[in-house]
This record gives C-alpha cells, structure tokens and sequence, in this order.
C-alpha cells in the first residue's frame, strides 16, 4: 500500500490502514465517504480513490503547508 | 480440526510469493476481549499467514493486558498488526500499522506489504524518498477501506 511504503522512509511517517465499518465512529469524524480515502494529519488533507504516488506526495505537502 | 480461513490455493499461492522474503519479519498482532467482531478472525487469518514461511514470525498481544506495548506501537484500535523488520534482537519499526480485518483486496495488501518490509525498501521513486527524508513534521496516513 502507498501509504505504507512512504511510512517506510521516515519514522516522523505512520500509516494505517483502517477497515471503515469496524470504525464507524471514525470514518463518520473524517466524513469518508469513498473508499479507499487517505486522510492526512487528522483532516489536513485527504484524497479519494486510489492515486498515484506523485498525487499523494502533493497533497501531503498541501496539508503540511495549510496545518494551523 | 477447525476449518482454516485460506484454502489450500489461495495458501499454496501465498506460499509461492513468499519464497520472494528476503529479511525477516515480525508481527504483532493486538486483539481484544470484548467487543470486537473481527478479532479472532483476524487472529487466525494472521496465524495462517504468518505460518507460510519460516521468515514471518507472530507475537499475540491484547490491547489492554499489553496496554504498555500497544501505546509504545501507538495502537488504539483492535484488531490492529503492527509489521516490522527483524534482524537479529533488533526490531525495526516502519509505522505500518493495520486497523480491521485485512480482507478482500486489503489481504494482498498485507501479503504485499509483507514483502516490502522483508525487502527492508520503500520502493518509491527518489524524488518522494527525498521529501520524506527531509520532513521534520509528523504525517500520520490514514487510508480508510471497506471489505469487498
């Protein structure tokens, strides 16, 4: 999974894969409605569907630049 | 003798693209005693699993008797597999954790993230590499799926 293999490069990086009808709670707080949906950073960013690694790249850089 | 999870194809396939494991890998596996649908399932899937090569090993943990590790591996939710590398009495721990019952086409994702821990490499593209070499932020990716 993407999101695994970034979190392979820096130990600042965790990803988690998370199965959204055990989580209900979770998935309704990041308001997932397509799946598979990246969240960053608790809702700082996020991606719907699966994207290539350039696309995940730039929006994690987004949610780096927007987070208050 | 129970049933297993995986028949004898889909484990003999397994088998085969695990001959692909290079370094060794652990697992932890983080259940819970109650109120939690798909622990034992998961449980035995990852038993099963793991079981397929001599380079995968499991240790069997409970989120709350083994509360000081999970909040160490930073696990929350139950089930929950945390995959690192092992060499030697070192663990390497790369933030791959998984959240649910790996199902459906999140199975061949934890067969291929297996592969990738074992292969100790990212396998991403040097310009990704560098960004997320130099980050001094946290990023926490949480990729949320359903079971098809």
């Amino acid at each position: 999974m993407l999101a695994h293999q970034m979190a392979m490069e820096n130990p600042l990086v965790e990803a988690e894969m998370v199965e959204a009808t055990e989580f209900p709670e979770l998935s309704q707080r990041h308001n997932v409605s397509g799946v598979p949906q990246t969240t960053i950073n608790d809702g700082a960013g996020a991606v719907i569907g699966a994207v290539p690694e350039d696309h995940l790249l730039a929006e994690i850089k987004r949610a780096l630049t927007n987070a208050r | 003798m129970t049933e297993k999870l995986l028949n004898d194809e889909v484990a003999a396939q397994v088998q085969e693209v695990f001959q692909d494991l290079k370094g060794d890998v652990e697992v932890l596996f983080f259940g819970k005693k109650t109120d939690c649908q798909y622990c034992d399932e998961t449980q035995k899937l990852i038993e099963e699993v793991t079981g397929l090569s001599d380079k995968l090993n499991l240790g069997i943990y409970d989120i709350d008797d083994d509360a000081e590790l999970a909040a160490q591996y930073k696990v929350d939710k139950a089930p929950g597999l945390v995959l690192t590398g092992r060499e030697g009495d070192q663990s390497i721990d790369y933030g791959i954790r998984f959240a649910g019952i790996p199902s459906g086409h999140e199975f061949s994702s934890l067969i291929h993230d297996l592969i990738l821990v074992s292969g100790r490499d990212s396998g991403l593209s040097q310009e990704t590499r560098d960004f997320l070499k130099d980050l001094e932020k946290p990023v926490h990716l949480q990729v949320f799926v359903t079971p098809t």
